[in-house]
């Protein structure tokens, strides 16, 4: 009966932290760590045990790529952050193209998509959003770029060249080609920004000389949810830390086999006393393909899991803001909501 | 957050339209508070968890930056 009330332990302690994958499908998805649903267990909400329990580590960070742990949070909260950070984190982007010439075979509004969507390194936290029903448009609002532009015939291309490069002068329209013009007071308030377009080698149409582009872009402060344009990050993901157990010591063939089942450096071959012995080395870089389920005589041995609470996150910026940046962005922007709806509870008179 | 309130009996939302950003929310405590409170609550420990992990994320930044500082020199 002991032996009996052990176990029992083991798979709780599994139930509440761990999300099991069986062979056809996925165990304890679900966060059950509520007051009333273990007895023995206290699940009320303790600041105390939260700030023991949390831990952010920092794996890899560059200027578009930012990984980094976070320990110890419940999948909703984590879940928030990545909506956050893909919809709600604001940025500047082109939105109103102000065609004055277009001869070229790219239709106006075809064009103006494709400048919206060009991102444009302008921190957001210094404009402010554009008022509603605003047609100009102010200076604390606005960035204003203007694309102008004209292909020419090449008086010294040779003869016989079909080369484009060669016979035409701007026949390729780059961001490059996109010029800040100061608006108002801009041009003091910044005098050392330049704002230009993140990228300076993004085609945005193709010319023929004769063509011309005239267009003038007001650039305005949105948020993903609106178009994605707005969106900061080219995308951010998380995923659980994987947790494999072997059940069994496993050994000799069986342990070469186990070893091919994962992801390279997961499981590891020790050689002791002439035996080789399989030892699982780093869970982390596993991806769960799963092929363990396809061998009939490996598949008790093991147990896949995910642990619940350890999230992996992956935020790739588009080169607007830097990814830790982005990443206290929308904590703050949770924040703002929070704050929102305490202010609103407590203007709104209870009766 | 309002779930890990022992008070609260019940907790819930719906969405009522997709094409409406508006959220039906329901808090059913065990008869002890006004169901008010437990929000109230949920709502400041929520950002009190966001304000702890702004500082510890920031503090892991600085880290990671200063020994990848020492690690190039």
């Amino acid at each position: 009966r002991h032996v009996g009330k052990m176990a029992e332990r083991g798979s709780l302690e599994e139930m509440r932290s761990r999300v099991v994958l069986g062979e056809f499908g996925v165990r304890h998805v679900h966060t059950t760590d509520f007051p009333g649903s273990y007895p023995g267990y206290t699940d009320a909400w303790d600041p105390v045990t939260f700030r023991q329990g949390f831990h952010v580590d920092v794996t890899h960070m560059d200027e578009g790529l930012l990984e980094f742990d976070l320990v110890g949070i419940d999948a909703a909260i984590a879940n928030a952050f990545r909506r956050i950070l893909l919809a709600e984190v604001p940025t500047m982007a082109v939105e109103k193209v102000f065609v004055y010439n277009n001869t070229s075979i790219v239709q106006d509004e075809i064009l103006a998509h494709r400048l919206g969507l060009i991102p444009i390194q302008a921190d957001p936290r210094l404009f402010e959003y554009r008022s509603q029903g605003d047609e100009e448009g102010t200076e604390i609002d606005t960035l204003q770029f203007q694309l102008k532009i004209k292909c020419s015939r090449n008086p010294r291309a040779a003869k016989e060249s079909s080369d484009p490069n060669e016979l035409y002068i701007n026949h390729k329209v780059y961001s490059r080609h996109m010029t800040w013009v100061p608006l108002g007071n801009q041009a003091d308030l910044f005098p050392d920004a330049c704002f230009r377009p993140v990228h300076d080698d993004i085609l945005i149409a193709q010319l023929r000389p004769g063509q011309e582009i005239d267009v003038l872009m007001h650039c305005v402060k949105g948020i993903g949810k609106d178009h994605a344009k707005f969106s900061p990050v080219a995308t951010a993901s998380y995923r659980l830390l994987p947790d494999i157990t072997l059940v069994q010591p496993i050994e000799g063939e069986a342990a070469e086999k186990l070893k091919k089942c994962f992801s390279p450096g997961v499981i590891e071959i020790q050689d002791i006393k002439g035996k080789k012995v399989a030892r699982v080395a780093n869970a982390r870089l596993d991806t769960f393909s799963r092929e363990i389920f396809r061998h009939e005589e490996l598949k008790n041995m093991v147990r896949l899991a995910r642990v619940r609470n350890h999230y992996i996150f992956s935020v790739e910026s588009t080169g607007i803001l830097p990814p830790d940046v982005l990443v206290s962005e929308a904590i703050r922007v949770l924040m703002g909501k929070c704050q929102r709806f305490l202010d609103e509870l407590d203007s709104v008179p209870t009766d | 957050m309002i779930m890990k309130n022992p008070e609260v009996e019940f907790c819930g939302y719906c969405i009522t339209h997709p094409s409406e950003s508006k959220i039906n929310f329901r808090i059913q405590t065990r008869g002890g508070i006004p169901a008010v409170e437990p929000f109230r609550k949920g709502l400041t420990d929520l950002m009190d968890v966001c304000h702890h992990m702004l500082s510890t994320f920031e503090a892991s930044v600085k880290e990671y930056k200063a020994q990848k500082e020492t690690e190039m020199d």
